[in-house]
């Protein structure tokens, strides 16, 4: 095992900066790719036109999550070693529905709006002024809420240990859901378009 | 077959690519392989008393003249001291650079510095960050150098101390150290052949010879 | 690519080639760096760098911003995202100049104006910046990287960022029909 090769110690801090800033330049580059610099494509998501978000982003997991499970497999990348954000279950579910109000509201979210930034978006500029207010409320509030930020803790948990199914099994049935999402997708856009032809005459 | 995937569109044919990959992943295990590398404060420390992390000189000796690769010899002191003198096939290490080193964790790893302080700080470091082959040169480069490079060899021999010591001399020798006879009093005497019940049997001696295909250094 | 008609913006890719590219940089992420990709995170160093210059015993004294600070020892913007998203904002820009897709505009439906379009991307910035730091990550982060891990919180995470913004979608139409 070999991988990740930053917690092998391949090469330090420093050289993991350039590798940071690499990386961002990936991520931009396919998030403009895919249209993520437009507020309302990101917004017609909301209302069944475009459904690319959802595109982009199954795909995008299931690829990463499909070669993180073989690399895994074959012994190449060491899976413990990866990263895991510990679960706080309340304040979880409560901030990704503040952060969806936000997307729909907004517009964007922060990485898609750094794209839509350096695209020439300026309601996305704005939105970033409101992301970096909204943090700033946050920090100036966080005394207030920190026993609710560390309620329900369950530590670093996956879906395989608390469903008790095999890791591969739900590889197999994410793979399946999204590829259910896609064409269910494909057919929603069909049905919206036609809907919005046979309107417009 | 072959015309059916090739009438199939872009997204169809990812689509195929997805599902073929997904199904295997129900029958190819699981990826965790059970390595989880956290620290055990209680097995840690019952491999430290039981010293099975330890190699002796001897062995080491043993293990380079016999030409013995499944190991890396790792260096601890600072560039200077290594450049003066290091056991052979030794790579330098030094010990703040230990992060940033390419060592890898299926590797069997043996530590030596001067005494034996740093290579069991850097043991730890290593058994910390999830090494499982990381061995300590007993007593070090100290050791290395009164047990291998300049070895005591008494006067007043038994028979079977002989043929004990010419090994001894022989792996001196390979080593470019110089053996030192007579001189000791009585008292160093079992003391310094004490560590050499702990020698590798002869079979692995035997061996000694072989040095001479390989240039000592 | 072809070059022709070179002031029209291109289209974008077919959003699953996109996709997989988005998750070959996610994977090329945790098998380089051992974590995920993100983007919330380099705005909160930036804010409490910020607030930090202004103030510096209240960030010393705030746990949320001393998080950020670290142990002094480095500046909190020589940190891992805050250089991640400084490419995104490059690699963005160098995909929009490729396809011809870099223009000054205010993305918005016919019927809002742009000041109310500005004042609701204000506000919805200022709800994602809140939300992301309760949830300890934004879509980034939380949904994409932790999604692929199979992290708990990052699906039920997921759910709810899907279900909040559909529930207020309908609330918010005019901005975007």
């Amino acid at each position: 095992m070999m991988a990740p090769f930053f917690k092998y110690g391949l090469f330090g801090d420093d050289v993991s900066l350039v590798v940071a800033f690499i990386t961002g330049i990936g991520f931009g580059f396919f998030l403009e790719r895919g249209g993520f610099n437009s507020a309302k494509k990101l917004a017609a998501q909301f209302y069944f036109t475009d459904l690319t978000v959802f595109k982009v982003m199954f795909t995008a997991i299931i690829t990463a999550m499909v070669g993180l499970y073989y690399l895994s497999v074959i012994g190449f990348l060491d899976l413990s070693l990866v990263y895991l954000t510990p679960t706080f279950l309340l304040p979880q579910v409560v901030g990704g529905l503040l952060l969806g109000f936000g997307f729909v509201i907004g517009g964007y979210c922060p990485g898609t709006s750094c794209v839509a930034v350096s695209t020439g978006r300026i309601d996305a500029m704005v939105y970033l002024g409101g992301t970096m207010f909204g943090i700033l409320v946050f920090g100036e509030v966080f005394p207030l809420v920190s026993n609710f930020y560390v309620s329900t803790p369950m530590g670093q948990i996956t879906l395989p240990q608390i469903t008790g199914l095999p890791y591969g099994l739900l590889v197999f049935l994410v793979v399946l859901m999204a590829l259910g999402g896609f064409v269910g997708a494909e057919w929603v856009e069909r049905k919206m378009a036609s809907k919005k032809a046979g309107a417009a005459l | 077959m072959k015309d059916f995937y090739a009438n199939l569109s872009l997204n169809k044919k990812l689509g195929l690519f997805a599902f073929v990959l997904g199904f295997l992943a129900l029958f190819a295990g699981s990826p965790y392989h059970g390595s989880e590398a956290t620290v055990n404060a209680k097995e840690l420390a019952l491999i430290v008393e039981k010293e099975v992390d330890h190699v002796s000189v001897q062995t080491l000796a043993d293990w380079i003249i016999q030409g013995k690769s499944d190991f890396r010899l790792i260096d601890l002191r600072n560039e200077k001291d290594f450049a003066e003198y290091h056991v052979p096939s030794a790579e330098n290490v030094p010990l703040s650079g230990l992060d940033q080193s390419n060592l890898q964790h299926n590797e069997k790893i043996i530590l030596y510095s001067d005494g034996g302080i740093h290579s069991a700080q850097a043991w730890m470091l290593l058994a910390a960050k999830g090494f499982k082959g990381v061995y300590i040169l007993r007593g070090g480069l100290e050791e290395w150098k009164d047990q291998i490079l300049f070895p005591h060899i008494p006067e007043n021999l038994t028979p079977a101390q002989v043929v004990e010591f010419a090994k001894t001399k022989e792996v001196s020798k390979f080593f470019g150290g110089a053996p030192q006879s007579g001189g000791t009093t009585d008292a160093a005497t079992p003391k310094l052949a004490m560590p050499k019940l702990e020698a590798p049997a002869g079979a692995q001696s035997k061996a000694a010879p072989t040095k001479k295909k390989k240039e000592g250094c | 690519m072809s070059t022709q008609g070179e002031r029209h913006p291109q289209p974008y890719w077919n959003p699953y080639v996109a996709g997989i590219g988005l998750g070959l940089v996610l994977l090329a992420s945790f098998v380089v760096m051992g974590r995920g990709l993100g983007a919330s995170g380099a705005f909160s160093s930036l804010v409490t760098v910020g607030v930090q210059s202004i103030a510096p015993d209240h960030v010393a004294h705030n746990e949320f911003y001393s998080e950020y600070i670290g142990d002094g020892t480095k500046s909190p913007l020589k940190d891992w995202l805050v250089f991640e998203v400084l490419g995104v904002f490059v690699g963005g820009f160098i995909s929009g100049s490729l396809a011809h897709r870099v223009t000054k505009v205010v993305e918005k439906g016919p019927n809002i104006s742009t000041r109310g379009r500005l004042l609701f991307a204000f506000a919805g910035g200022g709800l994602m910046g809140i939300g992301a730091k309760l949830a300890r990550g934004c879509t980034s982060g939380q949904a994409l990287t932790g999604g692929a891990l199979f992290n708990v919180g990052s699906w039920a995470f997921m759910m709810m960022v899907f279900g909040g913004a559909y529930a207020m979608a309908y609330f918010v139409r005019r901005q975007w029909q």
